[in-house]
């Protein structure tokens, strides 16, 4: 033992007279510091159970659990993330990622119980003691795991988009839909906002991997409109895009487009081919549009002997007839069509069902089936085949109702963008009033303009109620369009001195009233509030309605349509069992994707109804 | 103003100047990415980064303690940057009288030759520095040879795994064969639970 050892002990006693160096701290009050990484927090009301925050974890401590009192909505999974503190390890990876930013961190870190089950729990949906604290890790203002911004869009420019129909929208290349496809966290939360629950996530990993066809595939599994949805599909799924919380969408129209844009026609040959044996039961249906075609070819793909009848001479119905060029070309139209045709579908062009009222369309379709006899009447096709599918749309333009409405210079939205479609060239003249706030009248003012007039709109109510697509009325203003709210049309005179040659146009403004919660205002026509304008052309474009004439009366009572409304089950099933229908006719949504989702649909119906039969048959 | 050591300096600016001149880092002034050799970065008015190859680490940290002032090593660390096949080394330098921080980086190869990744050691400069060594052996695999204990187990025992800290190292599939799961649990797919409850039939 050295000197040192046995002296030490006397300099320890010396330290007890003197001030302690360690200070005392009680065990009981130790606060993690401002921005610790304690215990989570989920704000339920933001949170949209994505699961972004469970895919990222990589202790898999993460799971997404149905929570009472949240209901599943559009938008919402209604599921919410229960973490199992067992396996986290606090690594705050789940609140960088989330989309929402609902999901943050608390700085409580010390909590103490026997049973170990209490440290697995769903934040925010159980009382707990730092719920509401202040302080903790939530991600940094400006730290993005996730990309807010979309690619941009090339985009022709509106002076020279006025000096033709060429397509406005240009499409990605490669690489900005790989960048764009990256954004994509694959939540799956927008397959149910699409009428048709397409796999987005699936077709949108497909690109990021660089598998057209496998994309393209899938895209077919619910949708065999991909090059014309890809443009024109009111894209219902990017309302709902969890990265829409916190940043722009992703481009999931753009995507779909940039697959239909590269699959060549080999490629669309190979990704159709069917395992199905032939059956013979013969299936009829009447409308070549989106409703129409999507039953057909989902039925061909079953093995059903299919007639398509149409009474223009070429299908897509409102998207060939109702889209403009430059919105959606012709020949990727013709692409989505001649896939289905393809199958072994025969579509009749230029068959009017007799009865079928003549619309607005083109007169060619009048006459003979195609095969140059007569075209057959509602009744042959119920009695000569096994299943009638109807999906004849909304053909015919409501009239304004007001008085003069029959003016010779008074043409309506639908028959002009009719026209056009057809290669004729409207009597539009100069000065263009079109009426209406929705996609025809857009669409009818954008190609007035394209056709070098003067175009005013005018609607009832705020821009703010318009049913148009925003990008619809945002790109009418930049094509020079002048739009009038809050005008109500009063009558059409003819003024004497203009011999018929232009329409006097009489409208009031009107004022908004209240009309209390969860209902929008009204207009009312303030009478004081009178103007009257001169037009070569007045062009009402305020909405279409059905066109059933083509259905005897005995039968449609059978089917259950009351007053040129058709109310369908959920695989498209009428009063008559033989029949189905669907499409604008019968859907509130009235665009081309729930068409497309009523064929489907349809198709499983039919198929449905027709394995029945045959078992009766062979149990009889 | 310091006074006490061979090269005095007020400010960290006038601190990457002189390390400038002598050779240490490149007069860039552009911002580059943290494992580009001669990159200099002012994060503060106290603290600054520089990147400097392997070879002139030790001697710029030698002058940085003994010529400069920074007497204390805070920390020593190391990020992988996987992609660039890199272990990126920082040297965390403090001087006690000025209160500023001088982070010396270190780009070394992940994989040099067949020993792996391999730095002369400081342990000689900072006793402490053998520890730090120590654990970035055990969790990266980094070697300093003769640093005392280097490879003795530092807090994992028994481990015979890829280094943890190692990015190829696959944590979930580690506590998927190595823990039990706890029972009870359950999730689920959004996409697939959106259907069940919105359109079960469709």
């Amino acid at each position: 033992m050295s000197l040192k050892d046995i002296l030490s002990p006397l300099t320890v006693w010396r330290r007890t007279a003197e001030k302690p160096y360690t200070v005392i701290d009680p065990i009981n009050d130790r606060p993690g510091a401002a921005r610790y990484r304690g215990f989570h927090k989920n704000d339920m009301e933001a949170c949209i159970g994505c699961g972004t925050c469970e895919t990222i974890c990589q202790n898999a401590a993460i799971d997404l659990v149905p929570v009472e009192g949240i209901e599943t909505t559009n938008g919402d999974s209604g599921l919410r993330p229960q973490i199992d503190y067992g396996r986290c390890c606090w690594c705050a990876l789940c609140v960088d990622i989330c989309t929402t930013s609902s999901l943050t961190m608390s700085n409580e870190y010390i909590w103490v119980d026997t049973d170990p089950e209490v440290f697995r729990f769903v934040p925010g949906a159980e009382n707990k003691p730092w719920d509401n604290s202040e302080l903790g890790y939530s991600r940094a203002e400006g730290y993005q795991l996730l990309d807010p911004e979309r690619v941009e869009m090339p985009e022709l420019e509106p002076d020279t988009r006025l000096t033709s129909f060429i397509e406005m929208v240009q499409g990605y290349s490669a690489e900005q839909a790989k960048k764009e496809a990256d954004r994509c966290v694959e939540c799956g939360i927008c397959m149910a906002a699409c009428p048709a629950h397409m796999d987005i996530p699936g077709y949108i990993k497909a690109i990021r991997e660089n598998d057209i066809n496998g994309g393209l595939a899938l895209m077919y599994q619910t949708n065999p409109f991909p090059a014309s949805c890809g443009r024109i599909c009111t894209h219902r799924c990017e309302e709902v895009c969890a990265i829409n919380h916190t940043g722009d969408p992703i481009a999931i129209r753009w995507l779909k487009r940039y697959i239909a844009d590269m699959a060549d026609e080999s490629d669309y040959q190979a990704i159709t081919k069917t395992a199905e044996p032939e059956r013979t039961e013969k299936v009829a249906i009447i409308g070549a549009g989106p409703g129409g075609l999507s039953a057909a070819y989902y039925l061909r793909l079953l093995g059903y002997q299919v007639t398509v009848f149409e009474a223009q001479p070429h299908g897509g119905g409102m998207l060939r007839y109702g889209i403009p060029e430059y919105r959606l070309p012709y020949d990727q139209l013709d692409k989505d069509i001649d896939l289905v045709a393809s199958l072994g579908v025969e579509i009749k062009y230029n068959t009017r069902i007799n009865g079928l009222k003549e619309s607005n369309g083109p007169k060619e379709s009048d006459g003979p089936g195609s095969d140059g006899g007569p075209a057959p009447s509602f009744e042959q096709l119920y009695q000569d085949y096994d299943a009638v599918f109807f999906s004849t749309g909304l053909p015919d333009p409501y009239t304004l109702g007001i008085q003069g409405e029959d003016h010779p210079r008074v043409i309506s939205g639908i028959s002009i963008l009719e026209d056009v479609t057809a290669g004729k060239t409207p009597d539009l003249r100069k000065s263009v009033a079109v009426v209406g706030g929705g996609n025809v009248a857009m669409d009818a003012a954008r190609t007035a303009r394209r056709m070098g007039c003067e175009v005013t709109v005018l609607y009832r109510r705020r821009e703010v109620d318009m049913p148009a697509d925003e990008e619809e009325i945002t790109e009418a203003k930049e094509e020079g369009v002048k739009f009038i709210t809050q005008a109500i049309p009063v009558r059409i005179e003819d003024k004497p001195e203009a011999k018929g040659e232009q329409a006097a146009f009489v409208w009031g403004e009107a004022e908004m009233v209240d009309q209390g919660e969860d209902r929008r205002p009204k207009p009312v026509l303030q009478e004081d509030k009178i103007h009257t304008d001169l037009f070569d052309t007045v062009v009402p474009a305020i909405g279409q309605g059905s066109s059933l004439d083509f259905i005897p009366e005995d039968m449609a009572a059978k089917i259950g349509i009351i007053k040129y409304k058709i109310k369908v089950g959920l695989h498209g099933e009428t009063g008559e069992p033989k029949i189905f229908a669907g499409g604008d006719i019968s859907n509130r949504l009235k665009d081309a994707i729930s068409a497309i989702a009523d064929g489907h649909r349809a198709a499983k119906g039919i198929d449905r109804y027709l394995r029945e039969n045959q078992s009766k048959k062979e149990t009889s | 103003m310091n006074t006490s050591y061979q090269y005095s300096y007020t400010n960290i600016e006038e601190l990457l100047e002189i390390l400038v001149e002598k050779g240490f880092i490149a007069p860039a002034t552009e911002q580059q990415h943290a494992t580009v050799i001669g990159r200099r970065q002012v994060q503060s008015s106290d603290l600054a980064f520089v990147t400097v190859a392997p070879e002139a680490a030790r001697h710029l940290i030698l002058d940085l303690r003994d010529r400069f002032g920074f007497t204390h090593l805070v920390l020593l660390t190391a990020v992988d940057y996987i992609e660039e096949g890199k272990f990126l080394l920082t040297y965390l330098l403090h001087n006690y009288e000025l209160h500023h921080d001088i982070g010396v980086q270190v780009p070394i190869g992940r994989e040099a030759a067949e020993a792996g990744a391999s730095m002369e050691s400081i342990h000689d400069l900072w006793a402490q520095a053998g520890t730090y060594q120590r654990e970035l052996k055990e969790m990266f695999g980094i070697d300093f040879p003769g640093s005392p204990r280097v490879d003795e187990p530092f807090i994992l025992e028994g481990w015979d795994e890829v280094p943890p800290m190692r990015r190829e190292f696959d944590t979930k599939q580690y506590s998927e064969t190595t823990y039990f799961p706890r029972p009870g649990r359950s999730t689920n797919d959004p996409a697939d639970y959106m259907r069940q409850k919105l359109y079960p039939k469709e």
